[in-house]
């Protein structure tokens, strides 16, 4: 029972963070239409950005996370926007999506060449302690890696719910046609949509890298699991993505503890196959969809 | 009021005004119409400043406002309710009714407006916390005409707001109507229920292919045996 706990938080503890990157790509879906298949890269390279900032500028870490979440943001968030997503959008869908497909090779090989292909060792951000609870082991970072996550989505909810910023972000999303005409700036709004996914992405970059290590390669799985985590919740809505990254990050934990670890990277796949075939309009999606 | 100098525009590169002229006056009630695909929406989006204006004039109260964008529009005090259905499905009844004031920097001001608007329509009150999508087609269509009043606008550009409404709730928006010309708002109205609108209406216009056709006093144009033509699928015969 104990250990079946532990392999619980510890599972809940990754799925959140895949959320936090799962949410980001329904995000920019919704505000851009744009799949964004370079989504497992923009987790894998801030955790690079930090690097960069302590062992070139010398900065202490707290210093490096600032500068490495700033930097994530500009050019996964403001570049990408301006020199990937605005020039190729109205040529359509397709040519977008092989748009990030390229970035993705672009920033996985880049990485590589800068910064070498072995895993880099990447500075724990929580005491790498454990908690005795009842017979339970729980590790310490699991728990706050959990507890940052679910802060993190609670305040993005909060924020497009309880703010009227984030509502003209939904009114953007959601029809933006009727936006403008009621004199929303939805360019804005767009670009916010892109800085949060930036943001977002970061944020999962500091917290999985301590696990992962900081590897070019990284982003493979986790663009991977964002994903199907966000197909998995509906595609559409925050808490879709939410439960989709949770129910992965478990559901992987789970097997990988008590069935093989051999078929680990398989799972996520297969429970998009079962998703898609039992419930296409996603976990917790209605069948309404997006209208246009 | 409101005048279209010899307006050409279009999506793109495709023409679809040929030059619509018209003045409309202060706290009138003026319908638009003509046959499907005439341009009466176009004329809509040309004055709101959706549109690829060619060449040609929009004038509001004398002040050039051609190419002016939504917001600048809102700015002026035009709204634009557009034909179809234009909520913001998941949010609120409220918070869509809010986003009719988005543009105000004076939110207090807001507020209070939306209370008032609700008092117009009190089935907004009772569903303020139900997502819009869940409203029927007549409500939503009483939600976007009440977030079209939220500013007192001085001009309201409606397209087609009765498909889709029962005949009671047809003469409920129609009375609204009377009621802010009553009050000093200027309406221009686009409606296929052609012989009803411009029962209740101050003037009538007629656009045909881009152009306008005939301007005139409602019961003028309803007496005319060539409008009467037009409303069974026919074409104005020129001379
Ligand atoms: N977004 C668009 N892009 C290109 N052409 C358009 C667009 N919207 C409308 N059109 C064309 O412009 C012409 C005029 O359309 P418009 O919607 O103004 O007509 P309408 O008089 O409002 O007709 P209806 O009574 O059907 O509403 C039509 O030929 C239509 O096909
Ligand atoms: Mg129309």
């Amino acid at each position: 029972m104990s250990q079946f706990l532990q392999v619980l938080l510890s599972g809940l503890s990754t799925g959140s963070i895949y959320a936090l990157a799962a949410i980001g790509f329904t995000l920019v879906w919704q505000a851009a239409q744009t799949v964004n298949f370079a989504q497992g890269e923009f987790v894998m390279l801030p955790a690079f950005f930090v690097l960069i900032g302590i062992h070139w500028l010398h900065m202490p870490l707290w210093l490096a996370l600032i500068f490495g979440l700033i930097v994530a943001v500009i050019v996964l968030g403001l570049l990408f926007k301006k020199l990937i997503v605005e020039p190729m959008l109205p040529n359509g869908g397709l040519p977008l999506i092989i748009a990030t497909m390229a970035l993705s090779i672009l920033l996985k090989e880049g990485t590589k060449q800068f910064y070498g292909a072995e895993a880099q060792p990447y500075p724990s951000l929580f005491p790498q302690t454990t908690l005795h609870m009842d017979g339970a082991v729980v590790s310490v970072q699991d728990l706050l890696n959990l507890v940052v996550s679910l802060t993190i989505v609670v305040a993005l909810t909060l924020f497009l719910n309880r703010t009227r910023t984030g509502r003209c972000m939904q009114a953007t999303a959601q029809n933006p046609a009727v936006a403008e005409i009621l004199g929303v700036n939805t360019k804005r709004m767009v670009l916010y949509t892109f800085l949060i996914n930036a943001a977002l992405a970061a944020l999962a970059s500091f917290l999985i890298s301590p696990v992962y290590l900081a590897k070019f390669s990284n982003g493979e799985t986790l663009g991977l699991v964002a994903f199907i985590a966000a197909i998995v919740g509906g595609f559409n809505q925050i808490r879709g993505a939410l439960a989709g990254g949770l129910l992965i990050g478990v559901l992987d934990n789970l097997t990988a503890t008590y069935v093989t670890t051999e078929y680990r990277a398989a799972l996520p796949l297969v429970l998009l196959i079962v998703i898609i075939l039992w419930r296409p309009q996603g976990l917790l999606g209605t069948s309404e969809g997006r209208k246009v | 009021m409101l005048e279209l100098k010899d307006l050409h525009g279009g999506y793109g590169k495709i023409t679809i005004l040929n030059g619509v002229n018209f003045v409309i006056p202060k706290a009138s009630i003026t319908t638009v119409i003509g046959p499907n695909g005439a341009g009466k929406s176009t004329v809509f989006k040309a004055i709101f400043g959706l549109l690829n204006i060619h060449s040609g004039q929009v004038l509001l109260d004398g002040q050039d406002v051609t190419r002016a964008s939504p917001a600048q529009m809102i700015g002026h005090g035009v709204t634009y309710v557009p034909q179809g259905r234009n909520v913001i499905p998941q949010l609120s009844v409220w918070h869509n009714l809010e986003l009719g004031g988005i543009t105000s920097p004076d939110q207090a001001r807001v507020r209070a407006r939306m209370e008032e608007v609700m008092d117009q329509f009190p089935m907004l009150r009772q569903r303020r916390n139900q997502k819009a999508i869940e409203l029927s087609g007549g409500q939503q269509k009483q939600l976007e005409i009440a977030r079209a009043l939220l500013l007192d606008p001085r001009l309201i550009l409606i397209d087609e707001p009765s498909i889709g409404l029962s005949p009671n709730l047809v003469q409920e928006v129609f009375a609204t109507l009377i009621r802010l010309r009553d009050q000093g708002v200027t309406v221009l109205m686009v409606e296929q229920n052609a012989k009803a609108a411009l029962a209740m209406s101050d003037y009538g216009l007629v656009l045909e292919l881009g152009q306008t056709r005939m301007h005139d006093r409602a019961e003028t144009l309803l007496a005319d045996p060539r409008v009467g033509h037009l409303f069974l699928g026919g074409h104005i015969e020129e001379g």
